[in-house]
């Protein structure tokens, strides 16, 4: 059984009196340690479909199980406990917290788990040499560039050590070069840890590196290649 | 690690959290000086009633409150030697000393007018009417014989002045009329012009003599804290009962109508007062928090996604809401002091209160309860204009407002 399961997942937004199906009964099954890439236009349901595998919405109709737990049933704070304990994320645009030095924003997740200062230190610092910014951890996010931003981010997801993985258009904000890096560090944490990612791209590059792409059009699967 | 973040999130922002900060520490500064300025008007109020006339106790016969008016001559107190020894043993007691009360005509041959007379002790009176000033001639003074002071309105209703022969007519304590031939010998005023307009003070063996009595209706009780009164009237009521004494006393408070009045109308309005400061901190921090929430709405919705929870965003910004009440409660104590101090040393000049005659310089009172409310204030509202702000940023929809990232 796949670490993550969707069966049939819709879902609604209202705009006024207009109802958008962004989703509509999209399944799915991921297995464990998969390096997985959603692609598809602008507006296809690629960052619906990843919401609703980091526990961030609920879907309309249809199940999605993460590790065998039915997410539409649960509670806000319930959720929250799942993306801290079971769940990474890398945004697009770092979403790195601007008041926080680096190590202070990779430890973040560690907080909300509580545990001990010196083991959090151990752990940040271990994350942040994966990254190669151990130099950088008493900086400012932006004392920093894009690519060492997105690092920052990728830490901060690995830091907890979840089973899953989300990025969202990790590298849309990144040059050419900066974005194969991070795909690159990505797949090689993918491979060492084992932890299953799965990434909305609009980017080609992702086709020699991912294992298996889906592709969305108008909320429906049209395309799930394994290579 | 939200106190961190609650700290730093503050700083981000400065010249609006300085707006804030000094909206709280505004409202902290004018509740100490305007509290502080009201407190200092009572107790001026009080010590002037109480150091013009009042005293802090007034010692009386029993039954003389509830039928001195109409038989005054039925409630004398015979000993006054050995009441004042009783009472003048007792700790915070700095003074007591005999009066007899009584009214008549004033003459000066051409006019005649109506009195309240006062007999006194001079050498006693003098240490308890500190707030009794001189404005022509000489007080009485121990050893005077048919010498008298008139209140300021009395001695212009006479046209009278220092030196000049007055006749004094009273009714003896059998009803007979009885007439002394006086001289002015200065012209005094206190705090109450209503007083001033009628009131005499004459020796109070001059007072016997035309009354025909050997006896004083009143003993009047200086103390040297007038926060002492409660606790001294408790004494003096165990010693006169112990002593099998026949007497009843009365503090300043319940004689100085106009100080409670003015008092419980002063309160009042520091209470709107009180009310309006509250408003303008909730508001201006309200202001702030709802800023930040706009501001920092893709944070919010990232430090949820990263599985913060609701009460986690909430306690958030409660605590921002708090450091600022607590930075801006401290500013504005600290500043509240010293302004408090620098006002006091110059002194603010004041117009004679309603009824009163005397110009007089007001301060700024230190009241470590004022200093407590206005900190407590500082931060009560701070937290509590905070709550709808942090549990709007709560109730984010995570997927909306990491949108605001982008």
């Amino acid at each position: 059984m796949g670490i993550i399961k969707i069966e049939k997942a819709g879902k609604n937004f209202s705009l006024g009196k207009t109802i958008i199906h962004a989703l509509k009964g999209v399944s799915l099954e991921i297995g464990k340690g998969e390096f997985m890439a959603i692609v598809g236009p602008s507006g296809s349901g690629k960052s619906t479909l990843l919401n609703l595998i980091g526990c961030i919405e609920r879907p309309s109709s249809g199940t999605v199980m993460i590790d065998g737990t039915d997410i539409g049933s649960l509670s806000p704070d319930e959720l929250a406990e799942i993306r801290s304990s079971r769940l990474g994320f890398i945004f697009q645009s770092f979403n790195l917290l601007p008041v926080l030095t680096v190590a202070e924003n990779v430890e973040y997740p560690l907080h909300l788990g509580g545990g001990e200062k010196r083991t959090r230190a151990e752990k940040v610092a271990g994350v942040l040499k994966e990254v190669g910014l151990e130099r950088f951890s008493s900086h400012k996010p932006a004392e920093l560039s894009g690519g060492q931003r997105q690092r920052v981010a990728i830490a901060r997801a690995l830091v907890g050590s979840p089973s899953i993985i989300l990025a969202d258009e990790p590298t849309a904000n990144l040059d050419h070069r900066t974005g194969e890096e991070i795909l690159n560090l990505m797949k090689d944490i993918n491979r060492k840890m084992g932890a299953t990612f799965v990434f909305s791209t609009h980017d080609p590059k992702i086709m020699n590196i991912a294992d298996r792409m889906v592709e969305l059009r108008d909320g429906e699967i049209t395309f799930d290649h394994v290579s | 690690m939200y106190l961190r973040l609650a700290f730093r999130n503050i700083f981000r922002n400065k010249v609006r959290s300085l707006i804030t900060l000094g909206a709280i520490s505004f409202g902290c500064i004018s509740l100490i000086i305007a509290g502080g300025f009201i407190e200092n008007t009572f107790i001026q109020l009080r010590e002037s009633y109480i150091r013009s006339f009042l005293g802090h106790i007034q010692v009386y016969k029993k039954g003389f409150l509830e039928q001195g008016v109409a038989r005054p001559f039925d409630f004398m107190i015979s000993n006054p030697d050995e009441v004042i020894k009783k009472i003048t043993d007792h700790p915070h007691v700095v003074a007591a000393t005999p009066r007899l009360e009584f009214s008549g005509l004033l003459s000066t041959g051409e006019t005649t007018v109506s009195f309240i007379g006062q007999g006194v002790n001079p050498k006693w009176e003098n240490q308890i009417s500190t707030f009794v000033q001189l404005e022509k001639g000489e007080n009485l003074a121990e050893g005077d014989t048919y010498k008298t002071i008139l209140g300021k309105g009395l001695s212009e209703a006479l046209m009278a002045k220092a030196g000049d022969p007055l006749v004094l007519v009273a009714n003896t304590k059998s009803g007979a009329i009885n007439a002394l031939d006086m001289e002015v010998k200065g012209v005094f005023f206190t705090s109450s012009k209503a007083y001033d307009d009628r009131a005499l003070r004459v020796p109070v063996e001059v007072a016997q003599k035309l009354l025909h009595t050997d006896d004083i209706q009143t003993i009047v009780v200086l103390l040297d804290d007038t926060s002492e009164t409660d606790a001294v009237i408790a004494g003096l009521n165990e010693r006169f009962k112990k002593d099998g004494l026949d007497l009843e006393v009365k503090p300043w408070y319940d004689m100085a109508d106009f100080y409670t009045k003015t008092v419980d109308l002063y309160k009042r309005q520091f209470f709107v007062l009180k009310l309006i400061i509250g408003i303008v901190v909730v508001l201006s921090v309200f202001n702030t928090m709802n800023m930040a929430i706009l501001e920092r709405i893709g944070e919010v919705g990232t430090i949820m996604a990263l599985g913060t929870k609701r009460r986690g965003v909430v306690t958030l910004f409660l605590l921002e809401g708090l450091i600022l009440g607590i930075v801006g409660g401290v500013i504005g104590v600290a500043s509240g002091y010293l302004l408090a101090m620098l006002i006091s040393y110059i002194g603010i000049p004041m117009p004679p209160p309603p009824g009163a005659t005397i110009y007089w310089t007001a301060q700024i009172e230190m009241v470590p309860a004022i200093f407590a409310f206005a900190f407590v204030l500082a931060i009560v509202t701070s937290v509590v204009s905070s709550c709808y702000p942090a549990i709007k940023a709560s109730r984010l929809e995570i997927a909306e407002a990491l949108r605001h990232n982008i």
